[in-house]
């Protein structure tokens, strides 16, 4: 606002007036003085007849409050009528800002609920995480170095000992999708998914959440396994499933085979400590085997070195405790605790490799995440690009403004001819531009509020919905005030310095040559084409910026998984959950494996542990039989899989040498496996790999495969995988416990009704097991690409809108060329000139202006590129194709947009030209 | 007999006093202070910070301008200087101050006898 330059002049009164009471109390004090006071009592004196000096001072000083106050108002109303006279101008404007704003808006409520802004719980500031926010699932077995998460007895032992924390909370990593009946069991409905969260008894209290109905945990529930069968649930869930019922505490609901009690609700905006998830039911850690079946993550493990880690724990710190000082005594009682462990009969070199665990701990008021990971850069790189876009925006509506100061020239002359000073007028200019910007982020608002909705289903769009704020916050508001108040300021600059230093003689005059004449057009020529150049030098590295993109994408989407994209569905099941052990367990997969090879439209089906394109693995030692470790760090770890029979004909892995894993290769046969081509090249070089042992160093010993196969490498994590070892071994044969499988189907033809006939076989062959997550690996392979995809999609669209305001910035400057050359062009047409020589002409002046902002732009392009090598596939940043395609379609805007302009130029009569004064 | 305290000045009296002795030449804060005083023959008692203030006002509403100048006692001093809207402003209120004077000597007179 013009409270800038307000502050300005407003020092200069304050300091007069306190100036002009200074001096009146020394020229007093001289004057006792000579009358024989010394300076002391003369001072004193002075100052005592003077009155209350600081109280008339300060009345001196609100004179001229409301006065300044006053013109600010006048500024605004001021400016408000101008941009009510032309219509025309502001829309354009307005409509040009809104969308700068809006898009960058848009773009920083999203970075700001995945990035920036803090859990809903009491002063997050206080809280610390011990564990890595990105990391949700379970870790089973030993990894050293800085931990991802913590197992059970670990977090009990931090509990009970450290001195650090107000309170220590623990959660499990992951969130459990579960159906959940309202209603004991025999009762009332069943119903759909919920989400579930299993919590230390120190949650709620820790995170400062307070119940709207009824109480939260306390550690009571900590005391006793499976002995609280209660729940907390969220308002949501409520909502939803209770419709707010007020008198849903002590109502039961249904997991698996246990009732649980509700005996409270958290408040609305609260979703748990991790963004991203959104828990609908939280239940007591303790209640993790009737929650979890068939797994113990409770009990200390038996092995040091086969670790159940599972949990994210966090701390609030005690009052002057720094997260430093924490973080040094939490690791000091971690390691007293690990050394308690080592004594267990490890060697030397074994307890050094286990002493080197422990914990880090960063800043925990943000909670975990599982979308920092994932969108935390692409973000950024957007916030970028609607950065740039806002810029071209800005210098259109500079250029507006320019234009419009020229008309309004006879309007300032006026006025400063009636006494407005220059700051007066600098200000006035400046208010109407902030004014502008104002009305333009108050749409951009709006307009983000529906991009931002637009832009989560887009990415929501696959199986799982991403649960974001992206509702109005003070954060948001904000940002978009700021932004638009620094692009007020930014594009109104130069037109409110223009305005301050306008020449009353020469305006009042009127030049020879009008409106569009004189230096005044020159000087307002030199700016608008300065701020095209820069148009197009943006625009130029967004286009880039978006080819890259597009073709990146492009590779990323058509890469060679290594199996068949087309015809397989996958599907998970959990047995275990839902009570089956043992030689049952094993029956239920080979039925169901039958009855779906029986299908029609089944070519073959099999199974696996960890699926494909999951976030599940394993990563093992192995050690080659007659062969010496490698050497290096992990240099003799090998991914694997366990897999069923016609695994590799089902999915389509390409079989290289030998045979697959086939029914036989089941129950006490001597096991077999197969190994792939990374693997084998690795190991084995050019040598025979058929028929040679392997052993798996697990923490108990080793398990062995005689090797039968090798298949060629495929991608098991995401499109960008780089090819690593993997051995496979039989389902039916497996090492450790599986905990559940994921059926994979390969069909003939597309058929629409396979999902339901594959659900439907589930149901024949167990009743109450569910077929979790039916999707084509189409589906699973574009979900895996969201991201991408999103930042492809946005890039798209911001370019486009780049190159729709460059447009219009050249047509502006090159209809204010053309129309201030009429004259030289009326002669040009009077000596000789041919119509098409005119046209090249204004063509010429505008490629020319692209050529500029291209020769800048190009090195540009280069620098910036390697701010998005990260997200790019298959292609580097000085991709020529794409510098080229951008570099020629800034040309053919340039050529475009002058068309019109130049098309006048060429129909101009030169005798009209020539009378043009 | 309690010692009768001088009333406070109406306002508008102070402003128009400063004006009306800036007519006959331009003065700075602490001249125009004992100006004041002696024209008014010690009569008036006035705070001589709350000038100020009223300088203050009269500079907002144009009546008089201020330049920085140097003082008879060279000293770096803020001149005060009535404007041509002042003196306008000071025969006008000067006139209105005179009528309302009038108006209550006459109503006050029968009290005098």
């Amino acid at each position: 606002m013009s409270w800038i330059t307000q502050i300005f002049s407003r020092r200069r009164v304050y300091d007069d007036l306190s100036a002009d009471i200074r001096s009146h109390l020394e020229e007093r004090a001289d004057e006792l003085m000579k009358s024989g006071m010394s300076r002391k009592e003369a001072a004193e004196t002075a100052l005592r007849e003077f009155g209350n000096a600081t109280s008339l001072e300060q009345s001196g000083r609100e004179v001229w409050r409301w006065s300044f106050l006053e013109n600010s108002l006048m500024d605004v109303r001021y400016g408000l009528r101008v941009l009510r006279k032309n219509p025309g101008f502001t829309a354009a404007s307005v409509l040009t800002l809104a969308l700068g704003i809006g898009a960058n808006t848009a773009i920083f409520t999203i970075l700001n609920s995945v990035l920036l802004s803090n859990l809903p719980v009491k002063n997050p500031q206080q809280l610390v995480l011990l564990t890595n926010p990105d990391e949700h699932g379970r870790q089973i077995g030993f990894g050293d170095g800085e931990r991802d998460l913590l197992t059970y007895p670990e977090f009990q032992d931090l509990s009970a000992r450290n001195q650090v924390f107000d309170g220590i909370l623990a959660a499990d990593s992951y969130i459990q999708k579960q159906d959940v009946s309202i209603g004991a069991s025999g009762e009332s409905e069943s119903g759909s998914d919920a989400q579930i969260g299993l919590v230390s008894g120190s949650y709620f209290s820790v995170l400062g959440v307070n119940p709207i109905l009824g109480r939260i945990f306390t550690t009571e529930v900590d005391r006793v396994r499976d002995a609280n069968p209660v729940a907390v649930i969220s308002y949501g869930f409520w909502q939803s499933r209770f419709g707010g019922d007020p008198s849903v505490i002590g109502k039961k609901i249904r997991l698996l085979s246990t009732t649980y009690d509700v005996i409270g609700v958290t408040p609305a905006g609260f979703v748990g400590e991790t963004v991203g998830y959104s828990t609908d039911i939280w239940l007591p850690l303790t209640m993790q085997a009737e929650a979890i079946p068939g797994r113990d993550y409770l009990s200390m493990e038996t092995n040091p070195f086969e670790k159940r880690e599972w949990l994210q724990v966090m701390g609030r710190l005690k009052p002057g405790v720094s997260l430093a000082q924490a973080n040094s005594s939490i690791n000091l009682l971690f390691q007293q605790y690990l050394k308690a462990q080592t004594e267990t009969g490890m060697s030397a070199d074994q307890k050094r490799t286990f002493m080197t665990q422990r914990i880090a701990m960063i800043a925990g008021g943000r909670g975990a995440s599982t979308l920092q990971a994932k969108f935390g850069q692409p973000l950024q790189i957007l916030m970028g690009v609607v950065g740039l876009v806002l810029l071209i925006a800005c210098a259109n509506v500079a250029n507006l403004l320019l234009a419009r100061a020229a008309s309004r020239q006879r309007e300032i002359a006026v006025r400063v001819a009636m006494g407005a000073g220059a700051g007066r007028l600098f200000r006035q200019v400046l208010t109407e531009s902030v004014l502008l910007a104002g009305i333009g982020g108050a749409f951009g608002l709006l307009i983000a509020r529906w991009a931002d909705s637009a832009l989560l289903r887009l990415v929501s769009g696959g199986r799982t919905p991403v649960p974001l704020d992206v509702h109005l916050n003070a954060a948001v508001l904000t940002f978009t005030l700021g932004v638009s108040m620094l692009t007020g300021i930014l594009f109104g600059l130069v037109p409110a310095l223009r305005a301050s230093r306008a020449e009353i003689g020469t305006i009042i005059k009127g030049t020879s040559r009008g409106v569009v004449g004189g230096a005044g057009h020159r000087s307002r020529m030199t700016m608008g084409k300065v701020l095209v150049v820069v148009q197009v030098t943006l625009s130029l590295l967004l286009l880039v910026a978006a080819g890259l993109f597009v073709r990146s994408f492009q590779k990323l989407s058509e890469v060679n998984l290594g199996y068949d994209r087309d015809h397989l569905l996958v599907f998970r099941v959990m047995p275990t959950t839902y009570g089956y052990r043992g030689p049952a367990l094993n029956q239920l997969y080979k039925n169901m494996l039958d009855r779906i090879a029986a299908l029609p439209g089944v070519r073959s089906v099999s199974l696996s542990e960890d699926g494909l394109i999951t976030n599940q693995d394993s990563n093992d030692p192995v050690s080659i039989e007659g062969q010496p470790p490698k050497v290096g760090d992990g240099a003799n770890d090998s991914r694997s899989d366990q897999v069923g029979p016609n695994y590799f004909s089902t999915t389509g892995i390409p079989i290289l040498m030998g045979r697959e894993i086939g029914p036989q290769d089941s129950g006490n046969a001597e096991r077999v496996g197969l190994i792939n081509q990374t693997f084998a090249r690795h190991f084995y070089g050019d040598s025979n790999p058929i028929g040679t042992r392997v052993s798996i160093i697990t923490p108990a010993g080793h398990e062995d495969f005689v090797v039968v196969g090798v298949v060629a490498d495929a991608k098991y994590h995401s499109m960008r995988d780089k090819p690593s070892r993997r051995f496979y071994i039989p389902f039916f044969n497996p090492m450790g416990n599986v905990g559940g499988a994921f059926v994979i189907v390969r069909e003939a033809g597309n058929s629409a009704a396979m999902p339901a006939s594959l659900r439907e076989i589930v149901k024949q062959s167990a009743p109450n097991l569910p077929a979790l997550d039916i999707s084509t690996m189409n589906e699973i392979v574009d979900d895996s690409l969201t991201v991408d995809r999103m930042v492809t999609k946005l890039s798209g669209v911001f370019g486009g809108l780049a190159i729709v305001l460059s447009c219009i910035g050249i047509y502006g400057i090159m209809a204010y060329s053309v129309a201030g050359r009429t004259n030289e062009i009326g002669i040009r047409m009077a000596l000789g000139a041919q119509r098409g020589a005119v046209l090249w002409m204004v063509l010429r002046e505008s490629l020319l202006l692209v050529l500029i902002g291209v020769a800048i732009g190009l090195p540009a392009v280069v620098a910036a590129g390697r701010l998005i090598t990260s997200l790019l596939f298959g292609i580097t940043p000085a991709d020529p194709l794409a510098l080229f395609l951008a570099t020629g379609l800034m040309f053919l805007i340039g050529a475009l947009a002058s068309y019109i302009p130049a098309n006048r130029a060429m129909r101009i009569d030169p005798m009209m030209a020539l009378r043009y004064e | 007999m309690k010692t009768q305290e001088p009333r406070d000045l109406f306002p508008g009296a102070l402003e128009m006093m400063i004006l009306q002795t800036l007519r006959s030449r331009p003065l700075h804060g602490y001249a125009l202070v004992q100006q004041i005083k002696r024209t008014s023959n010690e009569l008036l008692k006035i705070e001589e910070g709350s000038l100020y203030p009223a300088l203050q006002r009269l500079l907002k509403e144009g009546l008089v301008s201020a330049e920085w100048g140097v003082s008879s006692t060279n000293r770096r001093v803020r001149i005060y200087e009535l404007t041509p809207r002042g003196a306008k402003h000071l025969a006008r209120e000067v006139s209105r101050f005179e009528q309302m004077f009038e108006g209550i000597t006459r109503v006050l007179a029968p009290a005098k006898s």
